[in-house]
């Protein structure tokens, strides 16, 4: 699913030259669900931003889904974007002058689909995550557990091949973070490939792989073993 | 898609309302500053025959004497009108396709049916070729054709007088009395009052109503009855004359002459005619100064004559930089306002919109604006024009102008479109060029 | 003591340029237009208020023409005069060829020495009789007036040569700089010479465009041009009344001629001031858009910019700026770009101004306005953001630690 080999990328400013990411390789298959940590600064945004093509990298390659994505026009990454990827950010990034609908809608209408096709994928995304009854909310009526839910919703709204996830559980108390990781491994469950960026390591112990990115490089990468199912349908039930 | 923009631009400027009215009323302020003096500057420059503004030309020399010139604000320029012998003699050439000489005079009539008073009137004493000249519109009859020494002397009326003494009826035939003297109606005009009227600036291009020609009879009755002039006559020193022949015979201008000359050859001719004239007259002791034998068309002679007023292009120019403010403010406060909406429109480019589709979406934004504060604009234009027309003296130039026409309207929406969508553009294209990385961060 | 760092609120503007740009560039715009509007404005109200030497609110003038070229017009006027003189409340009456103020009128060419070769001024001239200098309230400031024996009866004559004459003071210095031209002679481009009797205060005699002082009298019965004009000078409060009164009695009174015209000279007057008045008119309308639009701009991009730097704003306070140091900080950056705008402004303006004296034969444009014009842009543009200064030093120094 995702392929980088040597990937470099380095932020120059007058004075003083980053180099963010160093030789970064990495291989994650379709399916997986994938933690990527490290402290901070050591190159896990960076790296978030260059696999979500939300920034162009210096050397090395890099192919999403099959496809080489090294040397895309702007308009070509766009529709990557917005058919291969779903986002979900620390601060949610909701709207705020959509209600939830409009909020899920917004990929979904640069891809030009149909507006029955829309509404059946809105709604369903949104039972997903059980919101399904807050559709003409705004984001400010809702917690900060239900907003990363939407915005877990209009990731998903897409069918990507792909969910980078950046800290998503960063602002949220232990319950609402508990529920939003549950949603994840449902929706990995059902073949998205998933990759989490987090400093937090009992966050990154949840998923299959971790990635520990330390100054720009991949030091190591070892597998964890999946919380079983009962186990957290028990955890979500107490809180 | 253009729904969907649409509902995002009205609830981006739904939720600045301030700033929103703040755009759109500068612009329809601009506009309608513009509008104004656009359709005023508009229908006093405006050429009323540009369709035979490359054939009928002003005829001058200069037979002022020497010293100070004729205008002393237009020194290099001949005055605009002949001595009577100057302007019969050149009128006796066959060069022109056609030709006039023309003065004002005061006139009564009388001998209407059921006419009670006589009524004056100003009268055109011009040669015949002036109707067919200035494609003068006949509502019945037509110019006068033959020998202007015709045994029954013939006389048209405009469609006010025909109105005021026949009812508006066809009066073709009937007899009247003018000056003492009894016509002939020849030809009654339709509704024609040309602005600026071209054809005699020098005694006012926007003559108030009580001014303006009424009738037109035959030249040669000025000198029949021996009368003066009433339109402007300038005699340099006033020595020397002392009976009707020796006035004819004198300096004194106040004929004003146009000829109809279609080919650069034609006038080439006629201003060798005129040279050749000139050359003569001075060997006979006239015309003083230099040379300055001058062919005018109509748009250079209102041009010449100052008829479009300094004032009402400063006054152009002025409504032109206040709307030039007024758009650079709708630039500013779009440009500030797209870019304070950067962290969404980063989220929106995470999502997958391209830059083209973020530019639609603000450019849609900017044409609401710019539709708005355009038909605002229109709006408050139009009432400009009335409070010009109705606030302002009756017969002043500015009051009689302000019409709004289709023309004007058109001029009005091009200018709103155009000048409101330039001025979005640049802040619609430089939102598009966010890059979505930059906004994402987490606080 | 208000800190004003300067530096900050230079670096902060450097990265906000645009906006700043734009409100400069519409600054130096309305500079420009707002210190050369004022120029014209200025010039045309001296001419509006410029006296016109007459008593124009109390008197009217009636134009006379001819049936006919048999019509005893001297008689005429004798009778039209006598009615009109026995009106209750008319002051005075005279016959004259002209109006003044108005576009009825003629005028010729004068000069101090004899001969065609002399150079010409150019002059209005009125044909008048003995009370005609009183009707119109004209005083007389060196030698005489006319009196009834000097007047010219009508004949069929062109420009007679009159041995006597009047002029107004304007003329006289225009024909004779060093002064005293009473008793000069003066020639109409020959060699009759015309013996100067009387100097009156100036006046505005018949005005077919721009008005002037300079006006010749000459002592003749009116009506060789065609038509004479009666004007009447009536006591406070009755002109109207008794314009109409006049009017009806003089259409019928006599079928040998014809009333063309009634009318004030107010009127007149106003008419000549028009064109004056709408262009002033209309320059202050625009010049005060001009300054509300930029001030509205100011107070507009003034206010959204702080709001869209709230936590910058916070974190200063927090970090322990008082609320006067973020008035300043604001007040510094808005003056700032004022100042950027005005130096482009007087460039422009001095620019425009030349371009105008040019153009237009307007005189040159007088510095003060300038410096008026500078003075006022700065404290209304001061002015207009000092409100969103006041809102930002209200912004809380917690807002600092919010995070979303």
């Amino acid at each position: 699913m995702l392929k980088m080999q040597d990937v470099s990328k380095v932020y120059r400013t007058d004075l003083i030259e980053t180099h963010a990411l160093r030789n970064f390789s990495l291989e994650v298959k379709s399916g997986q669900f994938v933690a990527v940590s490290g402290p901070s600064g050591s190159g896990k945004t960076t790296f978030l931003n260059v696999a979500g093509l939300l920034e162009t990298f210096d050397t090395g390659i890099y192919a999403l889904d099959g496809q080489d994505v090294t040397r895309l026009s702007d308009d070509a990454r766009s529709r990557m974007r917005n058919e291969k990827i779903g986002f979900i950010f620390q601060s949610f990034n909701l709207i705020p002058d959509l209600d939830i609908y409009d909020n899920v809608d917004v990929p979904l209408r640069y891809r030009r689909m149909k507006a029955a096709e829309r509404n059946q994928r809105i709604t369903k995304a949104l039972e997903l995550v059980g919101l399904a009854s807050r559709m003409k909310h705004m984001p400010s009526q809702l917690s900060g557990g239900q907003q990363q839910r939407v915005a877990i919703a209009r990731a998903i709204a897409g069918d990507p091949a792909l969910i980078l996830a950046d800290e998503p559980t960063g602002n949220l108390d232990s319950l609402m973070a508990r529920q939003v990781m549950d949603l994840l491994e449902q929706i990995n469950e059902m073949g998205t490939t998933i990759v989490l960026v987090t400093h937090d390591p009992e966050l990154a112990r949840r998923a299959q792989r971790n990635i520990h990115v330390v100054d720009g490089v991949v030091i190591d990468s070892a597998p964890y073993e999946r919380r079983q199912p009962a186990e957290e349908a028990r955890a979500g039930a107490e809180g | 898609m253009l729904s969907y923009y649409l509902r995002l631009a009205l609830n981006s400027l739904r939720r600045t309302p301030g700033l929103t009215a703040l755009m759109i009323c500068a612009i329809a302020l601009g506009i309608a500053a513009c509008i104004v003096m656009l359709t005023m500057y508009h229908a006093m420059s405006g050429n009323p025959i540009w369709w035979k503004n490359n054939v009928l030309y002003a005829v001058t020399m200069d037979s002022w004497d020497p010293g100070p010139p004729y205008d002393p604000q237009h020194p290099t320029l001949p005055p605009p009108e002949l001595t009577y012998k100057d302007a019969t003699y050149l009128a006796g050439s066959d060069i022109p396709k056609r030709k006039v000489i023309m003065a004002q005079l005061q006139g009564m009539l009388n001998g209407a049916p059921g006419q009670i008073l006589p009524l004056r009137v100003m009268t055109r004493a011009t040669t015949q070729d002036f109707f067919a000249m200035f494609d003068v519109p006949f509502e019945y009859g037509g110019g006068w054709r033959g020998n202007d020494r015709d045994a029954l002397p013939e006389i048209v009326l405009t469609k006010q007088v025909n109105d005021e003494l026949f009812g508006g009826a066809d009066s073709v035939g009937r007899s009247i009395v003018w000056n003492g003297n009894r016509f002939r109606v020849v030809g009654v005009l339709r509704d024609w009052d040309p602005l600026p009227r071209f054809y005699d600036v020098v005694d006012g291009a926007f003559a108030p109503p009580e001014d303006t020609d009424q009738v037109y009879v035959p030249f040669s009755w000025i000198t029949a009855l021996q009368a003066q002039p009433f339109s402007n006559m300038t005699c340099h020193g006033s020595g020397g004359v002392q009976n009707y022949r020796q006035f004819l015979a004198s300096e004194c201008l106040w004929v004003q002459m146009w000829a109809e000359l279609p080919s650069a050859a034609s006038r080439e001719r006629f201003h060798a005619f005129m040279d050749a004239y000139w050359a003569a007259q001075r060997k006979a002791g006239r015309f003083p100064r230099p040379l300055n034998n001058r062919l005018t068309d109509v748009s250079q002679w209102l041009e010449v004559n100052g008829v479009v007023s300094s004032d009402s292009r400063i006054l152009l120019r002025v409504a032109f930089a206040f709307l030039a403010v007024c758009l650079i403010n709708t630039v500013g406060i779009l440009l500030t306002k797209f870019i304070r909406g950067a962290p969404i429109i980063g989220v929106r480019r995470a999502l997958g919109a391209s830059r083209r589709q973020i530019f639609a979406q603000h450019i849609v934004e900017v044409a609401v604006v710019s539709i708005a504060g355009a038909l605002l604009g229109l709006a408050l234009g139009a009432a400009g024009l009335a409070a010009v027309q109705a606030s302002f003296a009756q017969d002043n130039t500015y009051g009689m102008l302000a019409h709004f026409n289709p023309l004007g309207v058109a001029w009005a929406l091009a200018l709103a479109a155009a000048s409101t969508l330039a001025a979005g553009l640049y802040p619609a294209w430089s939102v598009g060029r966010v890059q979505p990385a930059g906004y994402l961060k987490r606080t | 003591m208000m800190n004003l760092n300067v530096r900050p609120v230079l670096s902060a503007l450097s990265r906000n340029r645009t906006g700043a740009v734009l409100i400069a560039l519409e600054i130096a715009i309305a500079l420009a237009v707002m210190v050369n509007a004022a120029w014209i404005i200025a010039q045309r109200v001296q001419q509006i208020e410029a006296p016109s030497g007459l008593d124009v609110r109390e008197t009217f003038a009636i134009g006379v023409a001819p049936l006919s070229s048999h019509t005893d017009l001297g008689a005429a006027q004798r009778e039209d005069l006598a009615y009109l003189r026995s009106l209750p409340g008319v002051v005075a009456a005279t016959a004259t060829s002209s109006v003044p103020l108005s576009p009825y009128g003629q005028g010729t060419t004068l000069s101090a020495d004899p001969g065609p070769q002399a150079p010409m001024t150019t002059t209005r001239f009125m044909e008048a009789d003995e009370a005609t200098l009183g009707t119109l309230g004209v005083r007389i400031v060196a030698g005489r007036n006319f009196s009834a024996t000097d007047i010219k009866p009508l004949s069929q004559g062109f420009f007679q040569s009159y041995p006597e004459v009047i002029i107004t003071q304007s003329l006289a210095d225009k024909l004779f700089p060093g002064g005293n031209a009473l008793g000069k002679p003066i020639y109409a481009g020959d060699n009759t010479p015309m013996t100067v009797i009387g100097i009156t205060s100036n006046f505005i005699p018949s005005a077919p465009s721009s008005p002037s002082y300079d006006a010749l009298l000459l002592p003749q019965t009116p009506g060789d041009f065609g038509s004479y004009f009666c004007l009447v000078r009536t006591r406070p409060g009755m002109t109207a009344a008794l314009l109409q009164t006049a009017r009806r009695h003089l259409a019928t009174s006599n079928l040998e001629r014809v009333v063309f015209m009634a009318q004030t000279l107010a009127y007149y007057r106003q008419r000549l001031d028009a064109e004056s008045r709408d262009v002033a008119v209309f320059l202050t309308l625009v010049t005060a858009l001009i300054l509300a639009v930029t001030c509205l701009g100011i107070f507009g991009l003034t206010t959204f910019n702080v709001s869209t730097r709230t936590k910058q704003i916070g974190t200063l306070r927090a970090v322990g700026a008082r609320k006067r140091d973020i008035v300043a900080h604001y007040l510094v950056e808005n003056a700032i770009v004022l100042l950027s705008g005005g130096l482009v402004g007087i460039a422009l303006a001095l620019g425009v101004g030349d371009w105008l004296s040019d153009q237009y034969q307007l005189p040159r444009l007088d510095l003060h306005f300038l410096a008026i014009g500078v003075i006022t842009l700065a404290v209304i543009g001061q002015l207009a953001a000092w409100q969103p200064a006041r809102r930002a030093a209200s912004v809380p120094p917690s807002v600092a630690t919010r995070t979303v």
